[in-house]
């Protein structure tokens, strides 16, 4: 880097540092700090820094330290062992048995020992025995101690102080050493002086304002809030479709078997019963039914047809089957409830309902998934207005160029048809199933009008918008794949 | 839908005119099937229709195709002779399972690939229109081994010996039920009943016991078969009989000839098998108006005779007659359908829909739609996960009794991760971050889904409540940050809310609150560390979970 950019990119210790290192004289880290007013800690840092960048050159010099151990600073502000021990036989007046003595100073059984030892090494306090006691008296020579004549002590000072020791002190250095009063460590003295680059950088400095960032320096990661991907798709759908003036339905769960299959025409002995192979509940077992004049006539069109022109399944239905509860199984169940509710002719409606079967989950099955369903009720609409809603629903929401229909069979709609879109990349792809409701559900109801419907595997069509070839990842439990996924619009 | 093995050859062979393997797709569109798959010579097809057990064979596929792709149309006309045999039925039976239609074939040349299809054909309808043998079960004989007239009586469980088929030795009727593969799976078609119905010849041999199981004697057919006794029994005549004439017709299709049997009840007789087409009325008129075509009275008669009905105008109605091996038809609607087939569903021009009505969301989407919103400005990550989920999870996991908490719960589940319904959101999202250790922390994230519980007030007895779960978890997922959240949420949702001490199995203590938050209920707090150690997280977590 250039001396300018580097000066631009200099922090605020950093400048400090440099502006007094400008007399070209070698300081310490403590002394740059106390002249630029900066903490010894910063100072460092900014020495070191600086180094990296090339503008002060470094002397290192290792150093022995002598200096007081954490002891020997307590012993030197509260007095040694041995000086307490002499200041408490002064206050007994000079002579006193050891249990007085040891009543009187605050020293423990250790410490009275060693000082003791001290007091008698150095002649200050004889000691004798009288019977069971121990009789303490001073010799006279106490007196160089009580005056501050004692050498361990002014050495002890010297080196707090961090005065040289003379020679003839050595014997009292080596006692403090050995006694653990006093350490010697070595330690390295750094001294900073600015070169070459750093007047210059100094001088570029002065005409910096403001540090400059690297704007290329990498930075934490942070995740934007988002939707979940294919909650979105199905948000973006329904408003999609509310904006072609479809009403919402209620979505259940849980639903009786009578509007999962009965009010659809599905037979109760049929095997098309089970076309879809479904859940049971274990709890709750049995629902309600609604009003008793709709479920006669539900009743009716399923043993012989009820008057709708049909000549029905012919077999006794069952309230009771009717009732069973299970995991609602289609989407096409809160048709046949919107239905028994009542509708508006004419009148569009859809929903978002999640649906159950028991599927071994793989790429394309799902054992809980959505399916999208709509009906549109009117007196005029025909087979044809049916393959022109799945036309419109293959290009608004699988962004199909290409469809086609094939003759289909459900229960509940005849003619029934199904859609097929094609995919640039996968081929025909099956996009919805559809057809007109039968007469044996419409006219036993009431509605006295045609209702084409129609139900999209809305989690396939999904998968292919979001570019995803396995539906289970719909629901994966992959934070990283969340916050990578890019929003996506249908448009 | 069902599943047919077919080859291709044989199709072929059978309609009369060679189908390139790219156009058997849409050949295969007029017996409402596909191709589930295709290797070689055999395709497997998908039948759609589950109420057409006719369509369940090669020969029922080919015929319905050959009326469109030849010259031949209407309903196929089989000869019928008289084979002079009769069926008694004796008054024994009546109370058991009271129907039997029966016929001969004579003239059969087995190959391997008929035999294929009679097995294929016999099993499918019996699975399906004969609602697993119920309704309708089927048996096949080699003729030439039984003495006519035939008996159809019913005996007492050990009165009747018989050696059942793939079987060496002789076994009573009781045991059969209790100890051969058949009769232990289909008994329960018998239960109750003090008397078994027998199907034996004149010399008292037995052929069969329906619906169970036939004799190894005379009810097996193999390739030196050359006169075979197709018979079935059930509740309703005309369901027997439209099962008998599905394989009938399949078999007649090959070119055998097919005698007819004299059926003798205590009270009437009928003579099986009936092609005697049935017959439904439709108006021409309605044909356009429910199609949006306009097509001349020719034109539909065209269509249908293509579709293998015989149609007669009268005024503006079509008299239409259709084969005998057909019970679907139950409202004109259905020959519509049969009409718009031939004519080909991609040569009609969609129509756009122009009905102006006014679309409307759901409250509970815009309300759904309005938290999500607040969520994502707190910078949260939305995540998805099931409704299903397993009882230790929800249970166990979270410091529950799982034999004492009630859950709505799956009677038939095909894993034990999907049992019950989920009664609270949190242990989802545990779980999600629990898949989620190596991924970059904090993981602040949410949910907007549906919690299901038991409610006897409900006409489901269920109660589905959209429920709010945020999760925090990393370092700081603490009390304060989690309250925060919700008073951001309740702020922006125009929320009156409330705290109350409270003691919940999966908060630590004294770091739980319920929420009292618009009417509804909630909870807020630090996970415990046990049920941390539980879902083996090594973060905090704090989590809120309200009902919306």
């Amino acid at each position: 880097m250039e001396t300018s950019r580097i000066a631009e990119s200099l922090s605020g210790i950093e400048r400090k540092t440099l502006a007094v290192l400008d007399t070209g004289a070698w300081l310490s880290p403590e002394e740059i700090a106390a002249k630029a007013g900066i903490p010894v800690d910063s100072a460092r840092r900014a020495v070191q820094w600086l180094r990296e960048k090339g503008l002060i050159e470094l002397d290192e010099k290792k150093t022995e330290n002598l200096h007081l151990s954490a002891m020997g600073k307590t012993s030197l502000r509260n007095g040694l062992p041995e000086r307490l021990f002499v200041e408490a036989l002064q206050a007994l007046g000079g002579s006193a048995s050891l249990e007085q003595l040891k009543k009187k100073s605050s020293l423990n059984s250790p410490e009275l020992n060693v000082a003791m030892g001290i007091a008698k090494k150095n002649a200050w306090v004889s000691v004798r025995k009288e019977g069971e006691e121990i009789a303490l008296e001073f010799t006279g020579l106490e007196k160089d101690l009580l005056e501050g004549k004692y050498a361990l002590e002014a050495a002890l000072k010297k080196i707090e102080s961090k005065q040289k020791i003379a020679p003839e002190e050595n014997a009292a250095l080596q006692e403090a050493m050995k006694r653990g009063l006093a350490e010697k460590a070595v330690e390295t003295g750094r001294r900073a002086r600015l070169n070459a680059s750093g007047e210059k950088a100094l001088q570029a400095a002065g005409k910096v304002a403001e540090r400059a960032y690297d704007i290329h320096a990498p930075v934490p990661r942070a995740f934007a809030g988002k939707k979940q991907p294919y909650m979105q798709f199905l948000n973006q759908v329904k408003r999609k479709l509310v904006a072609l003036g479809f009403q919402e339905m209620p979505e259940r769960l849980i639903t009786q078997e009578f509007y999962n299959f009965d009010v659809l025409f599905q037979p109760q002995n049929h095997p098309a019963r089970s076309w879809t192979d479904t859940y049971q509940l274990l709890q709750p077992r049995l629902g309600k039914l609604p009003d008793k004049k709709i479920v006669a006539k539900i009743k009716a069109a399923h043993e012989n047809g009820g008057g709708t022109g049909s000549r029905g399944w012919g077999y006794a239905w069952s309230e009771r089957i009717a009732s069973r509860l299970m995991p609602n199984a289609h989407g096409t169940t809160a048709d046949a409830r919107q239905m028994v509710q009542g509708v508006t002719v004419p009148g569009k409606y859809f929903v978002v309902n999640r649906c159950y079967r028991p599927d071994i989950p793989d790429a394309t099955h799902l054992v809980e998934f959505n399916q999208l369903d709509g009906f549109i009720v009117d007196k005029e609409i025909n087979f044809r207005h049916l393959l022109g809603i799945l036309a419109q629903v293959a290009v608004e929401f699988g962004g199909a160029e290409e469809v086609k229909f094939t003759p289909d069979y459900y229960p509940f709609t005849e003619p029934s048809v199904q859609l097929s879109a094609k995919h640039p990349l996968l081929g025909w792809i099956e996009l919805a199933g559809a057809g007109v409701f039968r007469p044996e559900i419409t006219q036993a109801l009431g509605i006295k009008a045609r209702a084409i419907a129609w139900g999209v595997g809305i989690d396939r069509l999904a998968a292919f918008r979001l570019g995803i070839s396995d539906i289970r990842y719909l629901f994966a439990k992959d934070l990283n794949w969340l916050r990578e996924a890019k929003s996506q619009a249908v448009d | 839908m069902a599943n047919v093995s077919v080859s291709l050859k044989d199709l072929c062979g059978l309609v009369g005119k060679k189908i390139p393997q790219r156009e058997l797709a849409d050949a295969l569109m007029f017996a409402k099937s596909e191709v589930e798959s295709i290797n070689g010579d055999s395709v497997v097809v998908e039948v759609k229709d589950s109420n057409r057990p006719d369509l369940l064979s090669t020969e029922g596929i080919a015929r319905e195709i050959r009326s469109r792709l030849t010259s031949e149309r209407g309903v196929p006309k089989y000869r019928v002779r008289s084979s002079g045999v009769s069926l008694i039925v004796d008054k024994s039976v009546l109370p058991v399972r009271p129907c039997i239609a029966a016929a001969i074939v004579r003239n059969v040349k087995v190959t391997e690939e008929f035999l294929v299809q009679m097995v294929q054909l016999q099993e499918k309808v019996c699975l399906t229109f004969g609602r697993k043998r119920k309704e309708a079960a089927i048996g096949l004989y080699d003729w030439g081994k039984l003495k006519p007239p035939m008996h159809y009586t019913a005996y007492r469980p050990r009165e009747k010996r018989f050696i059942p088929l793939e079987y060496k030795v002789e076994m009573d009727l009781e045991e059969i039920l209790l100890e051969h593969p058949k009769g232990k799976e289909f008994a329960q078609l018998l239960q109750g009943q003090k008397m078994y119905p027998i199907l034996e010849d004149d010399r008292r041999a037995v052929a069969s016991m329906p619906p169970i199981i036939n004799s190894q004697l005379t009810g097996k057919v193999s390739e030196k078969t050359q006169e075979v006794l197709v018979e079935v029994t059930g509740y309703s005549q005309e369901t027997v009989n439209t099962a008998l004439n599905v394989m009938v017709s399949a078999l007649a299709e090959r070119g055998f000839d097919v005698y007819s049997v004299r059926v003798k009840y205590p009270n009437k007789a009928v003579v099986t098998p009936d092609f005697t087409p049935k017959k439904i009325t439709v108006n021409a008129r309605d044909v356009n108006d429910f199609s949006g075509l306009q097509l001349g009275e020719k034109e539909i008669i065209e269509l249908l005779r293509k579709a293998r009905y015989d149609v007669k105008q009268s005024g503006g109605r079509l008299q239409c007659n259709y084969p005998a091996y057909r019970q679907d038809i139950m409202h004109p609607v259905d020959v519509i359908e049969d009409a718009l087939v031939s004519y080909g569903y991609n040569k009609i021009k969609p129509l756009p829909v122009r009905i102006a009505t006014g679309g409307k969301e759901r409250q509970e989407t815009a309300l759904a739609e309005a938290v999500r919103e607040a969520c994502i400005g707190l910078g949260l990550q939305e995540v998805l996960t099931y409704t299903m989920t397993s009882k230790q999870k929800q249970a166990a996991m979270v410091g529950l009794d799982t034999e004492k908490e009630q859950f709505v719960e799956i009677a038939n589940p095909v894993s034990e991760n999907y049992v019950v319904f989920r009664k609270q959101l949190f242990p989802e999202l545990l779980d999600f971050l629990a898949a989620n250790k190596h991924v970059q922390y904090p993981q602040n994230i949410f949910e907007i889904g549906k919690t299901l519980r038991l409610d006897g007030a409900s006409e489901t007895g269920v109660r589905e409540c959209n429920t709010l779960c945020v999760a925090l978890c990393g370092k700081g997922a603490e009390f304060t940050a989690i309250k925060s959240i919700l008073g951001a949420v309740a702020s922006a949702m125009g929320w009156e809310y409330g705290l109350l001490e409270t003691a919940n199995s999966a908060l630590a203590d004294g770091r739980g609150a319920l929420v009292k938050i618009a009417g509804k209920e909630g909870i807020l707090g630090e996970i415990k560390k046990e049920v941390l150690q539980n879902f083996g997280l090594g973060m905090p977590v704090a989590l809120l979970e309200i009902e919306i």
